[in-house]
């Protein structure tokens, strides 16, 4: 009984976008790669900076990107959390997850950043 | 009616082609604003080239490269002047502004990124976020873009589609409305062809009766001729008529009644059938105007009407002629040593009662008693001259023999002098005698 109304208070207490689906899953395996013109990825030291990335004029977005990093369009990261529909922009078709990740390969190994969902691709299962 | 009619048709010729130009007209800009979206696309294309060729260069140093990055970027400027040319024909300012924006970015990366990168091949791009900064922009901008020019696109094919369909129920309303009033006119003249026909078939009817004819005479030769000063009629106001009162004896008469058209037509049946009924019962031509004169007056009952008249009884054997006339001057006798005018006995009829007298003339074999009307001696030529009775005799006199040739001679000569319009009536009655041979 407790532990029933302990499961209910943690689901009351989530987010309700926590409870729309996420294309990838805490633990999933992805591989980065941009859909713009540029597949190199950007990745943001938090989620508010990565849905102000997209919201934000030229300028404004140029001085942010000391907050971020850019890795080459093929890089491995293991998803920690998901937002479901986090970032919405008018010049995203369908609002996007914004996803936490710990890269797993080259120099940034290591590192935990936010990426945008639509920037990665969940990697086939061994 | 039918001046609605037209206004009508010009209105809805108008309408159409109005909308012609108006659909015309958004067809241009819809061509236009398809224009600029298949040159955004090629603008797009260029600026990935222009990145390619310094990726490309950065990995092989090649200075191919550098030639295609060139190319690419004179092809971006053209294009993009193009595409501005088009926006600001069509006064597109939210696509055009986005424009100025993708141009903006576009050059700040030639000078923040390309620029250092030409001169710096070896510090790769490939992870510069400035550039990856620039590329987001650019496709954002240019989704933006493909996204405004689309709305516009659609836009304008609504417009098309509204316009069209506008004008179609519009015609589609008027032709109703014309066909509508033009069944209407339709039926409307249906009734009033109905009317006419009816009105004809009683015309026919009276000029059946009224018409003035001739009966042949034993002995003799007979022409006649009627002109109507009332185009559509051939009836009017003159009369002639040749009666047989036995087998020896015919009445001859002629008549001018003042005035024209049908009322005088109406009258001349009265005339002549009291003319021939009088004669019946008086042989003599004065008594026949005499009574006639009274008849007359009782009978219409109008001061201001009056009949000039001529009556004879011609006996074809004797070949004597004894007539009277009321008024009426245009009695004329061809006989071999010329044309004389057979003098008046009396006053017109309808004006007072005075007594008539008769005269006997002796006919001899090829005279020719001409009674006419007065359209023929008041016919005037271009000059306004009319014929006069002088004018008569000598037409009269050199006619032909026979008596329907000198009757169609003389209407000949009326038609040439007084042209395509008569505007009297006239009647032409010929009787020739035969002479001894001819008359077997």
């Amino acid at each position: 009984m407790v532990r029933i109304a302990a499961a209910l208070l943690v689901l009351w207490s989530l987010p309700a976008g926590a409870l729309a689906d996420c294309k990838v899953h805490h633990g999933d395996h992805v591989v980065l790669y941009s859909t713009t013109d540029d597949p190199s990825v950007l990745l943001w030291d938090s989620r508010a900076r990565l849905r102000e990335y997209y919201g934000a004029s030229f300028d404004e977005a140029h001085a942010m990107l000391p907050h971020a990093i850019l890795v080459a369009p093929g890089t491995h990261a293991t998803v920690t959390s998901c937002t479901p529909n986090y970032v919405d922009s008018p010049i995203l078709e369908h609002p996007a997850d914004a996803l936490g990740v710990v890269i797993t390969s080259g120099s940034n190994r290591g590192l935990m950043r936010w990426v945008l969902g639509s920037d990665v691709r969940r990697e086939p299962r061994q | 009616m039918t001046a609605f009619l037209a206004v009508t048709l010009l209105f809805v010729m108008q309408g159409t082609l109005e909308t012609r130009s108006q659909v015309a007209s958004t067809f241009e800009q819809l061509s236009q604003v398809q224009q600029a979206q298949l040159d955004l696309e090629e603008l797009l294309r260029l600026q990935i080239d222009e990145e390619n060729s310094l990726r490309g260069y950065s990995l092989t140093r090649d200075p191919f490269y550098v030639a295609q990055y060139r190319q690419a970027m004179s092809g971006y400027d053209d294009k993009e002047a193009a595409i501005a040319a088009i926006l600001q024909g069509q006064h597109l300012a939210g696509p055009a502004e986005m424009l100025g924006t993708y141009e903006r970015i576009q050059a700040a990366w030639r000078n923040q990124v390309a620029a250092p990168w030409l001169a710096r091949p070896g510090e790769l791009l490939a992870l510069d976020k400035a550039n990856k900064l620039f590329s987001d922009y650019e496709t954002r901008t240019g989704f933006a873009m493909r996204q405004a020019l689309a709305g516009t696109d659609a836009a304008l094919v609504r417009s098309t589609q509204t316009q069209i369909d506008n004008a179609s129920y519009a015609r589609a309303f008027w032709v109703l409305a014309f066909g509508f009033l033009a069944i209407l006119l339709n039926i409307y003249r249906s009734r009033l062809n109905r009317q006419l026909e009816q009105e004809r078939t009683i015309t026919d009817i009276l000029q059946q009766a009224f018409r003035s004819e001739s009966i042949p005479l034993p002995h003799c030769e007979v022409g006649s001729a009627y002109l109507s000063a009332t185009t559509h009629l051939a009836v009017g106001g003159d009369i002639f008529d040749v009666y047989r009162l036995s087998d020896t004896r015919a009445l001859v008469l002629i008549a001018d009644i003042s005035g024209k058209g049908v009322d005088a037509a109406v009258l001349t049946a009265f005339i002549r059938f009291m003319i021939r009924a009088i004669a019946v019962r008086h042989s003599e031509p004065a008594a026949i105007l005499a009574e006639f004169n009274v008849a007359f007056s009782k009978a219409v009952g109008n001061p201001y009407l009056f009949v000039s008249m001529f009556v004879g009884v011609l006996d074809t054997v004797t070949r004597r002629l004894e007539y009277s006339s009321a008024g009426h001057d245009c009695a004329y006798l061809r006989r071999r040593d010329g044309v004389h005018q057979l003098s008046v006995t009396g006053p017109v009829l309808g004006v007072m009662e005075e007594p008539y007298y008769s005269k006997m003339v002796q006919l001899d074999p090829g005279d020719t008693l001409v009674l006419t009307t007065d359209g023929l001696t008041e016919v005037r030529n271009r000059a306004g001259k009319p014929l006069l009775g002088r004018g008569a005799i000598e037409l009269i006199a050199r006619a032909g023999p026979h008596a329907q040739q000198l009757v169609d001679e003389l209407v000949a000569k009326v038609r040439a002098r007084g042209g395509k319009r008569i505007r009297d009536d006239l009647a032409i009655l010929a009787i020739r005698v035969l002479d001894g041979e001819s008359r077997g």
